[in-house]
């Protein structure tokens, strides 16, 4: 159980800000890294900084926590991504992750093969997102386990 | 189609593993038959890459289509081939043990179990096919991450023994990597054909040097070398009887593997005289292990630990075979090591059975079970022969593959350990056949329950692989030198 122990009204109103500046960074982020420094791994990281962040200050029900807990749901849904691109690829004739052998009608190579990286690379920031958070959750519960045993 | 199948036999467990927690979420039961049939398709995918390998040749599979040394490789030689058939039938019967055992119910811990179960295969297959030293410690780091958790399952005194194992383990792993490491520094090559053809003129360098024993001693670790072996019996005797034959038959094997694929396909011994010291080294620490290995064994009153002792020697004699930098050590010991496999599983799927069934966990509590129940003498009378060594099992034709190797490298000190193994092996057998089949008043046996069909199918394929491979070792020998013959020794 995580509860709300920064309260005051500073922390809160800058909170509410960045919470929503670092995911829009880390979407850029996300979207970028083909061209530059970036990608799914950072973006997942920052993605799930920003959840625990809410989580931390606004508790445990509040809606950044909601959002975190639904997030949760989502494990492996990443990687299953992932997977199922690399399979696409299979299926169209190439090897594992040749992404532009991916049988996707209407796009020539190149556009086949920026598809395939960013989808695996949101697959990517999915999952390193979800691990994140679930590693923050489960501490909190063995935190609030340990107290009730006390 | 066929160059896709080393992929397709790592894909199937690996997506069905992610996909368990979105499958099992409403209905958990549902985890065992998904994950049977998955490893089903795995098994008969890999029979299909053997059969292919073997009449075209071996598959060289390069991820996303970037070819080595740049890209990621698979080489699936016929050793993997082999490997990884032997890998995913046994984690079929383990699935089927499991589910005639009806161990202690996981409830809503089924998803994450199957998910672990169905990971550690995959990354078994991984690490068996993966063709550059990275993406091994990779796949080995996902056998032990499944391990350490499959090993905690029943909580309690487990946790502990788990805990152990993940300190010995990461210890082993990040040893591995640090020698992975030093390789880089010296040639900058990780992919294994790559290295082969850099590493002779760098044999001097204590870079080289130093990253091959970090190697070992990592690998050691993890395959429980005799001084290193300290988290083994434990872990094996206190994880849940429906998961040690897994781990028994599959996880110490696969470093075996990864330490022979080193010692031969990356140094390459005919190329230099320089990599001659190491393999004095291998072949002293297999006489220590398999000799130790097998008198700790007789020393112990518990199965379990009596079998994992076993095992611990046998990992012994595996690593002497391999120590003898020649063709006819390395084939009988790449040979003895699926025979291992097998026999390692069909002990612990024994023990386990005997655990439950009849609560005899010790030699005494066996003594007074009278365990009247053919498929177990049987099964046992079959493990025996092979551990021992006698015809017509496939552990009689490794051990004498290994023995003629050793005498072919005129080295008797080893070829005397074989046959010490041997002996002292049978000793042991002979305490527990003494005790299984004791005469006792058999009115005990006129109410036990019938074996259900599963434990049946298991214990009859488990005896009908060690008697195959017996009658069929020239064929399995064969593809194993096959693998060896690009070495040219």
């Amino acid at each position: 159980m995580i509860e709300s122990p920064f309260g005051s009204v500073i922390v809160r109103r800058t909170a509410s800000l960045l919470v929503s500046l670092v995911q829009l960074f880390a979407l850029y982020v996300l979207f970028f890294g083909q061209y530059g420094p970036g990608g799914g791994f950072v973006a997942g990281v920052m993605i799930a900084a920003s959840l625990v962040f809410g989580l931390l200050v606004f508790g445990e029900n509040s809606a950044t926590a909601q959002r975190a807990t639904r997030l949760l749901a989502g494990d492996g849904v990443g990687l299953l991504l992932f997977v199922a691109v690399g399979g696409l690829c299979l299926i169209g004739g190439g090897e594992f992750l040749n992404y532009s052998q991916a049988p996707i009608p209407g796009l020539d190579s190149a556009a086949r093969r920026y598809l395939g990286i960013l989808l695996t690379q949101v697959g990517v920031a999915l999952d390193v997102a979800v691990a994140a958070v679930s590693i923050v959750y489960s501490l909190s519960r063995s935190v609030a386990a340990g107290k009730t045993d006390a | 189609m066929t160059e896709h199948l080393p992929a397709l036999v790592f894909l199937t467990p690996l997506a069905t593993a992610i996909s368990m927690p979105v499958a099992g979420h409403r209905r958990p039961a549902l985890c065992r038959p998904i994950a049977l049939i998955a490893i089903c398709c795995m098994t008969v995918l890999s029979v299909a890459s053997l059969w292919s390998v073997s009449v075209h040749g071996e598959i060289r599979y390069s991820f996303s289509g970037w070819l080595p040394p740049i890209g990621i490789e698979w080489l699936a030689d016929s050793l993997a081939a082999t490997m990884v058939t032997v890998v995913s039938g046994l984690g079929v019967l383990c699935l089927l043990f499991a589910d005639g055992l009806g161990d202690r119910p996981l409830g809503g811990r089924a998803v994450p179990y199957y998910t672990m179960v169905l990971l550690l295969v995959a990354g078994l297959s991984g690490a068996i096919y993966a063709g550059d030293l990275f993406n091994i410690f990779v796949f080995l780091e996902v056998v032990s991450l499944s391990a350490y958790a499959l090993v905690a399952v029943p909580g309690g005194r487990a946790l502990v023994s788990a805990f152990r194992y993940l300190l010995m383990g990461a210890l082993g792993t990040a040893f591995y990597l640090l020698g992975v490491g030093y390789f880089y520094a010296a040639t900058g090559a990780l992919n294994i054909a790559d290295l082969s053809q850099r590493l002779p003129g760098l044999l001097d360098s204590k870079a080289v040097m130093g990253g091959l024993i970090f190697m070992f001693i990592g690998l050691a670790i993890k395959m429980a070398l005799m001084p290193l072996h300290g988290w083994l019996p434990d872990a094996y005797s206190d994880a849940p009887a429906s998961t040690v034959p897994l781990l028994a038959g599959l996880v110490t094997k696969i470093s075996l593997l990864v330490w022979a694929r080193i010692l031969y396909w990356v140094m390459q011994p005919s190329a230099d005289g320089g990599t001659l010291t190491i393999f004095a080294l291998v072949t002293t620490f297999g006489i220590l292990a398999s000799v130790a290995g097998a008198c700790l064994a007789l020393r112990q009153r518990e199965l379990k630990r009596m079998f994992a002792y076993g095992g611990i020697s046998h990992v012994g004699l595996v690593l002497i075979g391999v120590g003898q930098a020649n063709e006819t050590g390395l084939s009988g010991a790449m040979y003895y090591l699926l025979n291992d496999a097998v026999m390692q599983c069909s002990l612990f799927v024994l023990a386990g059975f005997l655990a439950l069934r009849y609560g005899a966990s010790t030699l005494d509590e066996l003594g007074r079970a009278h365990v009247r129940n053919p498929w177990a003498i049987v099964t046992f009378v079959a493990v025996g022969l092979g551990m021992v060594g006698l015809p017509p099992t496939g552990g009689f034709f490794g051990k004498l593959r290994i023995l003629l190797g050793t005498l072919e490298a005129d080295n008797n000190i080893a070829a005397a350990a074989v046959v010490l193994t041997t002996l002292i092996t049978l000793g042991y057998f002979a305490q527990v056949f003494e005790k299984l089949v004791r005469a006792g008043s058999d009115s005990a046996s006129a109410h036990q329950p019938e074996t259900p069909w599963p434990l049946r199918a298991t214990m009859a394929a488990l005896v009908a692989a060690i008697v195959g491979l017996g009658i069929w070792n020239d064929q399995v020998v064969g593809l194993l030198v096959d693998a060896t013959a690009p070495l040219g020794m």
